[in-house]
C-alpha cells in the first residue's frame, strides 16, 4: 500500500519521455502513455486488494475519528524550515511533509480516473491517429491523468493544490490542442482564465488554514476544525474560498461558462475532463475537505443552492441545444451541479456514488460522440438537426450510446438511477421542500435531454450528414463496450447483497456507515418522471405523433432566453467590456502618465539634459586640457603662497 | 659670480615660451619640442641650484646634476615614445595637427 504513491508517478515519468523521444519511440510514444497509465491501473488493483485487507492495526493505518472511515497515510518529510535549535520560537517552525492518503473516497476515484483514462487513451490510438502532434497528445494525456491521479492521493493542501494547478495547465494545453484553429485556441484560453478564479479563492482558503492551524495537512486542519480551534467565522470563510475553487474546477455556476467551450478539444479529452478528471477535481475537493463544510451549516446550504441553480440552469440549456457535444457538456455541469447539491444536503456518499457513476457514463457519452464525429466525418461540431437514424450504420455505437443515455437519464437498474435516487433521497430528507422539487425537475429535464439526443442521432429519421456514417474502428467500440457494462452494472455494488459486502455505503461514507436506502414514494415518482420523459421525447421524435411546434411558438421568447444560454457569457462580455476595460484604461492612464513620464522618464531627462549641459566641456583637444593643468598648477601656486605669507 | 635669480629668470623664461609653445602651437611635433624645452628650463634650474647650493647643510653639487642626467635619458625616451606616436598618426589620419584629432570630443 506505501507503493500506491507509484500510481501518478508512472505517467508523470512517461510525459517528459514521449515529449523528448518520440520521434524514435513506437508509436510516437503511445503505447508508452498507455503502458504508464495501464501500470497505474495495475497498482491501483494492488492497493484496493491489500486496503481492502488492511485494519487499523496495519501500518500507517488508522481509522480516523473525523470521517470514520479506515484511512491510511504514508508520508515523508518535504522540507524543513526553523527547525527548533536554530529558530527560538518553535511554533515558527516550518515542517512540510508530502505523502498520501489512502481512504475509500481515495480509492474509488483512482479507480475510475485510472480505468477511464486507460479507456480513453485506448481509444484515442484510434481517434488522434494521423494527428500531426500525436505524440504530444499523449505527452499531455499522461501528465493530465499524473496530476489528476496525485489530486486524489495528496495528504496535504499544498501538494493538492499544486496537482490542482497542473490539471489546470494540462486541460488548457489539451482543449487547446488543436490551436492553429482560433475556437480551441479561445477555449483554452477561457478555461484557464475562469477556473483561475476559483483558484485564487482556493489558493486564498488554504493560506487561510494554514495561518489558523499552522499546517497544510489536511489530518491536523480537520482536526483543528472539529475540535473549535477554528472560530465559526473562520471555518465558513475557509469553506467558501474552498468551495470558490471547486466552483471553478466543477463549472458551477457562474463558472460554468468554460466547460461547453472545451469540447473544442479533441472529443476524447472531452471524456476524460468530462469523466475522470477535471470537473470531478472540485467535487472531490468539497468531498475530501468535508469535516470543514459540515462544521458549517451556512457553507452547506451555500454548496447546495449553488449545485441547484447550477444543475437546473444547465438542464435547461441542454435541452435546448443543437449541438451533441454541448448538450453533453451542459449535461455534465448539471450533474456536476446534481453532486454538489447532494454534498450540500449531507448525502456525501450519494454524491460521490453518482460521480462514478456519472463518470462511466459520460465518458461513455461523449466517446460515443467521438464515434459518432468519426462515423460522419464532422470535426468539430456535430448538429443534432443534420445528423439522425444513425443506428443502422453505427449499430454498436446506438447501442452503448443510449446504454449511456439511459443510465445518466435515470432509467431503472441502470447505475444513473441508483446513484440519482440517492441524491434525490439525500435532499428530501435534508432540506427544505423547495429543493426536491426542483431535484426533482431537473432529474425530469435530464432525462428529457438524453432522450433528445439518444433518439434524434440514432433513432430518427435519417439526416443529411449520415449517409455516408459508417462504424468506427474495433478499437473504439471496444472501449465503449467495457464502459457500458459499467454504465449499466456498476449501480448493483450499492446494494446490500447477502455476503460479506455491505454495499457502496458500507465502504464509503462520512461519519458512519449507511446501507442502501430505497424511498419506494421518490424512487417510484422518478421512475415514473425519467420513463415518461423517454416515452414522452420518443412519440415527439419517432412516433412524430406528439407536436411541440405550438408550444415552441407559445414558449418562444422563454426559449430564446434559455437558447442563449441565460446570456451568462453575454454578461461576462459585458462585465469586461465596460467595467474592467474601463478601469484597465484607466489604470494605464496613471500607468503611462504618471509612472512612465514622470517617474521614470523624469529622472532620466533630468540626467540627460544636465549631461548634454557638462560634456561641453570634453572638446577633445589635447592642449586644452594641458590648458586647464596648467592653469590650475598656476592656481595652486598662487593659493600656496598666499597661505606662507 | 652670477647670481642665481639670473639663472632662474632664464629658467622661468625657457619654462613660459615651452608652456607656450605647448599650449599654442598646432602641429604635434612642435608640441613635443616645446615639451623639451620646458624640460630643459628644469634642467637649468636644478643644476644652477646645485651649484649655489653646494656645501650647504646635506646637499652639495651631484644632487642636482643627478636628476638632470635622469631628465635627459628620460626626455630622450619620451621623444622617441613621442614622435613614434606622432609617426603612426600621421600614418593614420593624414595629418599631424592636434585640431583635427578631436575623437575624444564629446
Amino acid at each position: 500500500m506505501p507503493l500506491a504513491f507509484l500510481i501518478p508517478v508512472f505517467s508523470f515519468l512517461a510525459c517528459p519521455l514521449i515529449i523528448l523521444f518520440q520521434r524514435w519511440l513506437p508509436g510516437r510514444g503511445a503505447p508508452l502513455a498507455i503502458l504508464a497509465i495501464g501500470g497505474g491501473f495495475v497498482v491501483w488493483v494492488l492497493t484496493t486488494i491489500s486496503f481492502l485487507g488492511a485494519s487499523p492495526a496495519s501500518p500507517g493505518c488508522d481509522v480516523s475519528g473525523i470521517t470514520g472511515a479506515l484511512t491510511c497515510h504514508f508520508s515523508t518529510t518535504w522540507f524543513e524550515a526553523g527547525i527548533p535549535g536554530v529558530v527560538a520560537d518553535v511554533d515558527q517552525a516550518i515542517h512540510l511533509d508530502w505523502g498520501i492518503i489512502i481512504d475509500p473516497l481515495t480509492i474509488v476515484l483512482l479507480g475510475l480516473i485510472t480505468f477511464v483514462a486507460v479507456g480513453v487513451q485506448l481509444y484515442s490510438l484510434e481517434y488522434m491517429k494521423g494527428d500531426p502532434r500525436f505524440g504530444w497528445y499523449f505527452a499531455w494525456q499522461a501528465l493530465f491523468v499524473a496530476s489528476m491521479l496525485t489530486l486524489a492521493l495528496a495528504d496535504n493542501f499544498l501538494l493538492l493544490y499544486i496537482a490542482w494547478e497542473l490539471v489546470g495547465l494540462c486541460s488548457y494545453l489539451l482543449i487547446g490542442f488543436w490551436f492553429e484553429n482560433p475556437g480551441p485556441r479561445e477555449a483554452a484560453k477561457k478555461a484557464f482564465v475562469v477556473t483561475r478564479i476559483g483558484d485564487v479563492g482556493l489558493l486564498v482558503g488554504i493560506l487561510l488554514l494554514w495561518l489558523n492551524v499552522g499546517s497544510f495537512s489536511m489530518t491536523e486542519a480537520f482536526a483543528a476544525v472539529e475540535s473549535g480551534v477554528l472560530s465559526e467565522g473562520t471555518t465558513l470563510a475557509v469553506a467558501i474560498l474552498l468551495f470558490l475553487g471547486a466552483m471553478g474546477k466543477s463549472a458551477q455556476f457562474p463558472f460554468h461558462v468554460w466547460l461547453p467551450d472545451a469540447m473544442e478539444g479533441p472529443t476524447p479529452v472531452s471524456a476524460l475532463i468530462h469523466a475522470a478528471t477535471m470537473v470531478i477535481a472540485g467535487v472531490y475537493l468539497v468531498a475530501r475537505a468535508y469535516p470543514i463544510f459540515a462544521a458549517s451549516p451556512e457553507a452547506l446550504l451555500i454548496v447546495a443552492s449553488v449545485g441547484m441553480v447550477t444543475a437546473l440552469g444547465a438542464a435547461t440549456i441542454a435541452l435546448v441545444s443543437t449541438d451533441l457535444k454541448r448538450i453533453l457538456a451542459y449535461s455534465t455541469i448539471s450533474h456536476l451541479g446534481l453532486m454538489m447539491l447532494s454534498l450540500g444536503a449531507l448525502g456525501w456518499t450519494a454524491a460521490v456514488f453518482h460521480l462514478m457513476a456519472h463518470g462511466f457514463a459520460k465518458a461513455l457519452l461523449f466517446l460515443g460522440a467521438g464515434s459518432v464525429m468519426h462515423g460522419v466525418g464532422a470535426h468539430g461540431d456535430v448538429d443534432i438537426r443534420r445528423v439522425g437514424g444513425l443506428r443502422r450504420a453505427m449499430p454498436l455505437t446506438a447501442v452503448v450510446f443510449s446504454i449511456g443515455a439511459l443510465s445518466l437519464g435515470g432509467i431503472p437498474i441502470l447505475s444513473g438511477f441508483w446513484s440519482k435516487d440517492e441524491i434525490l433521497l439525500a435532499v428530501s430528507d435534508h432540506l427544505p421542500m423547495i429543493f426536491i422539487v426542483l431535484a426533482m425537475l431537473t432529474a425530469f429535464l435530464s432525462a428529457l435531454y438524453m432522450a433528445r439526443a439518444m433518439f434524434i442521432v440514432f433513432f430518427g429519421p435519417e439526416g443529411e450528414d449520415s449517409h455516408h456514417a459508417h462504424e468506427s474502428p474495433f478499437l473504439m467500440t471496444g472501449v465503449m463496450s467495457v464502459l457500458a457494462v459499467l454504465a449499466v452494472g456498476f449501480g448493483w455494488i450499492s446494494f446490500n447483497w447477502p455476503g460479506a459486502f455491505g454495499g457502496f455505503g458500507s465502504f464509503v461514507f462520512y461519519d458512519h456507515a449507511e446501507g442502501f436506502h430505497f424511498n419506494i414514494v421518490l424512487a417510484g415518482l422518478s421512475i415514473v418522471l425519467a420513463v415518461g420523459a423517454f416515452v414522452l421525447v420518443w412519440l415527439i421524435y419517432v412516433r412524430r405523433s406528439v407536436s411541440i411546434e405550438s408550444w415552441q411558438t407559445r414558449l418562444a421568447p422563454v426559449l430564446r432566453v434559455v437558447g442563449n444560454r441565460y446570456y451568462v457569457d453575454e454578461a461576462y462580455q459585458w462585465v469586461i467590456d465596460r467595467v474592467i476595460l474601463t478601469v484597465s484604461a484607466g489604470l494605464a492612464f496613471f500607468d503611462r502618465a504618471v509612472v512612465n513620464d514622470v517617474g521614470i522618464n523624469g529622472p532620466a531627462d533630468v540626467v540627460r539634459k544636465a549631461g548634454v549641459a557638462l560634456r561641453l566641456h570634453v572638446t577633445g583637444h589635447v592642449y586644452s586640457y594641458a590648458l586647464v593643468v596648467a592653469l590650475g598648477v598656476i592656481a595652486l601656486a598662487i593659493f600656496w603662497w598666499l597661505r606662507s605669507v | 659670480m652670477v647670481p642665481l635669480l639670473y639663472f632662474q629668470l632664464l629658467g622661468a623664461a625657457l619654462f613660459g615660451i615651452g608652456l607656450y609653445g605647448v599650449l599654442a602651437r598646432r602641429s604635434a611635433v612642435l608640441i613635443v619640442l616645446s615639451i623639451e624645452l620646458m624640460l630643459n628650463a628644469v634642467n637649468i634650474n636644478l643644476i644652477a641650484a646645485a651649484s649655489y647650493l653646494n656645501g650647504i647643510g646635506r646637499f652639495d653639487a651631484f644632487d642636482g646634476q643627478i636628476i638632470a642626467i635622469f631628465v635627459i635619458t628620460v626626455a630622450a625616451a619620451e621623444v622617441g615614445l613621442a614622435f613614434a606616436i606622432i609617426l603612426r598618426m600621421y600614418r593614420n589620419r593624414g595629418t599631424v595637427n592636434v585640431d583635427e584629432i578631436n575623437l575624444l570630443k564629446w
